[in-house]
């Protein structure tokens, strides 16, 4: 069997192996190769930025576990964003593991730390079950639709933040971190339609070819796909992190993809010329 | 009277109703329609709520059969039994007891267990993605060599070390999503949409009785 042969055939444990290596390697030594910045975050950074002080915004982290890896990195950026501004944030899920998803964050980052108060700066009311039509009744009338806040499990009017929000008309901004449904359209429907509240959605790199149809009708002001993306987020944030920290496996992982997709057709080539 | 509320028109004339709450507030403001509908949407809160439960009862149920059965594999079924059995006790939101998802065992099955395991299954895909890649790649004909340049320009696309190498692959990924991408995925989104039409529409005349006893009268 010739070298070519092998290469057209190889074995699938040789790739996950070689695989395993590209990830694992810039992992442990972080190589530091360059990410240029692009409009994708650079559309979500002023996005943020725009936001004048003063604003409410419901920030939402529509994803579980199996989503971490690569929407936790903007999710710390985003609120480390927020909360280094004058921004009174509603925190709110319609995934069941959003809260706790939530309480990762706030073991890696403190609010008091930015000057922030709970219940007066920003508030945690949970997960909403319903999906879409939740997201409608929260929309509506949320004191209705969450009797307690996640935290401290006080009714809503104790707290002073709630005390001028009432509906979706008093919010400003929607931000959805998210890997699915519920998600972008179902804000869309209940909540960018009816209200006009203006929305921005960090999701996984495979969401975003679908998404992208919304961004350019401008019912979606800004999007910031997957790790790569975060990554760049945080270097204009000029606060390196987890998306840093990974993004060098992303370059080597896709690195591996072209070179292996390039000597497979080279052997492919070789081997049919043989044959003819 | 138990026949008659067994009669196939009283759910079809609910779900008429449940529909045309949601859908008359969307083009027309009626208060009493909209607070009508407002007060729906937060019985679905409630109800949802409720089939929460159905979830683990299935799952005790299916899972326990099998550590009866002892069939293959019976032993992974005993550990998402216990999994389940901790994981609900510890997170049952009575806080006056110490329990609740702040709960310390609960937050450790979560943050150790939970959190790195399911991490690890959305890992996986990438060893998949790569093979399959390596595999689905090849020039045979046209067609393929077109899903090979489209594809390879993707993934030059979404990788930062080609993109600060060479510009170009920025500028030829862009304008495939943003043409062939954007014209199919709105072509998708739109056929979807007037599929939900069709399908909502047909539902609301009594036509699509799928969702009723099999779709049988």
């Amino acid at each position: 069997m010739s070298i070519f042969d092998k290469f057209e055939n190889l074995d699938r444990r040789w790739v996950y192996l070689l695989s395993w290596l590209f990830v694992l390697f810039p992992l442990i030594y972080p190589l530091g190769l360059p990410v240029p910045i692009n409009k994708e975050s650079q559309q979500w950074f002023k996005a943020i930025s725009d936001i004048p002080d003063g604003s409410t915004v419901v920030f939402s982290p529509m994803y579980g576990t199996s989503g971490m890896p690569e929407l936790f990195p903007m999710t710390l950026a985003t609120m480390h964003q927020l909360w280094s501004r004058d921004i009174k944030v509603i925190v709110v899920s319609f995934w069941a593991e959003g809260p706790l998803v939530f309480t990762q964050l706030l073991a890696q980052m403190d609010p008091t730390s930015y000057g922030k108060v709970y219940g007066v700066d920003w508030i945690n009311l949970g997960y909403i079950p319903g999906s879409e039509p939740a997201m409608r009744a929260f929309g509506d009338d949320m004191a209705k639709a969450v009797a307690k806040d996640y935290i401290e499990g006080k009714n809503l009017s104790e707290f002073p933040i709630m005390q001028t929000v009432n509906s979706a008309n008093d919010i400003d901004l929607i931000i959805s971190i998210e890997t699915g449904t519920p998600g972008l359209t179902e804000w869309l429907r209940q909540w960018q339609e009816p209200y006009r509240t203006p929305i921005v959605v960090g999701c996984i790199g495979v969401s975003a070819p679908g998404m992208a149809p919304f961004l350019q009708s401008g019912q979606l002001s800004a999007l910031l796909p997957g790790l790569t993306s975060s990554a760049e987020y945080e270097l204009l944030l000029n606060r390196k992190g987890l998306a840093i920290a990974g993004v060098d496996a992303v370059s080597m992982s896709h690195i591996l993809v072209v070179a292996l997709v390039v000597l497979g057709n080279i052997a492919y080539f070789v081997n049919r010329g043989k044959k003819n | 009277m138990s026949n008659v509320l067994r009669r196939i028109e009283i759910p079809i004339i609910l779900t008429i109703i449940a529909t045309l709450l949601q859908v008359i507030p969307y083009y027309i403001n009626i208060p009493v329609i909209n607070d009508t509908a407002n007060t729906v949407n937060l019985w679905v809160l409630l109800v949802v709520a409720w089939a929460t439960f159905i979830g683990p009862l299935s799952l005790m149920q299916v899972h326990g059969k099998a550590v009866q059965k002892r069939g293959k594999g019976w032993y992974f079924s005993v550990v998402v039994l216990a999994a389940t059995i901790i994981m609900s006790i510890a997170g049952l939101p009575i806080a006056e007891v110490g329990l609740g998802t702040t709960n310390a065992v609960y937050q450790w099955l979560f943050t150790y267990g939970q959190t790195p395991l399911s991490g690890t299954m959305y890992g996986i895909i990438a060893f998949f993605i790569t093979s399959a890649a390596y595999r689905a790649f090849r020039a045979k004909n046209i067609e393929a060599t077109l899903v090979l340049v489209a594809g390879l320009a993707m993934v030059m696309y979404n990788a930062p070390v080609f993109t600060a190498s060479w510009p170009g692959f920025r500028i030829i990924g862009q304008w495939i999503y943003d043409v062939p991408n954007m014209a199919t995925n709105r072509a998708v989104t739109i056929g979807a949409a007037l599929g939900a039409i069709a399908l909502a529409v047909r539902t609301l005349m009594g036509i699509e009785r799928g969702y009723l006893r099999g779709g049988s009268d």
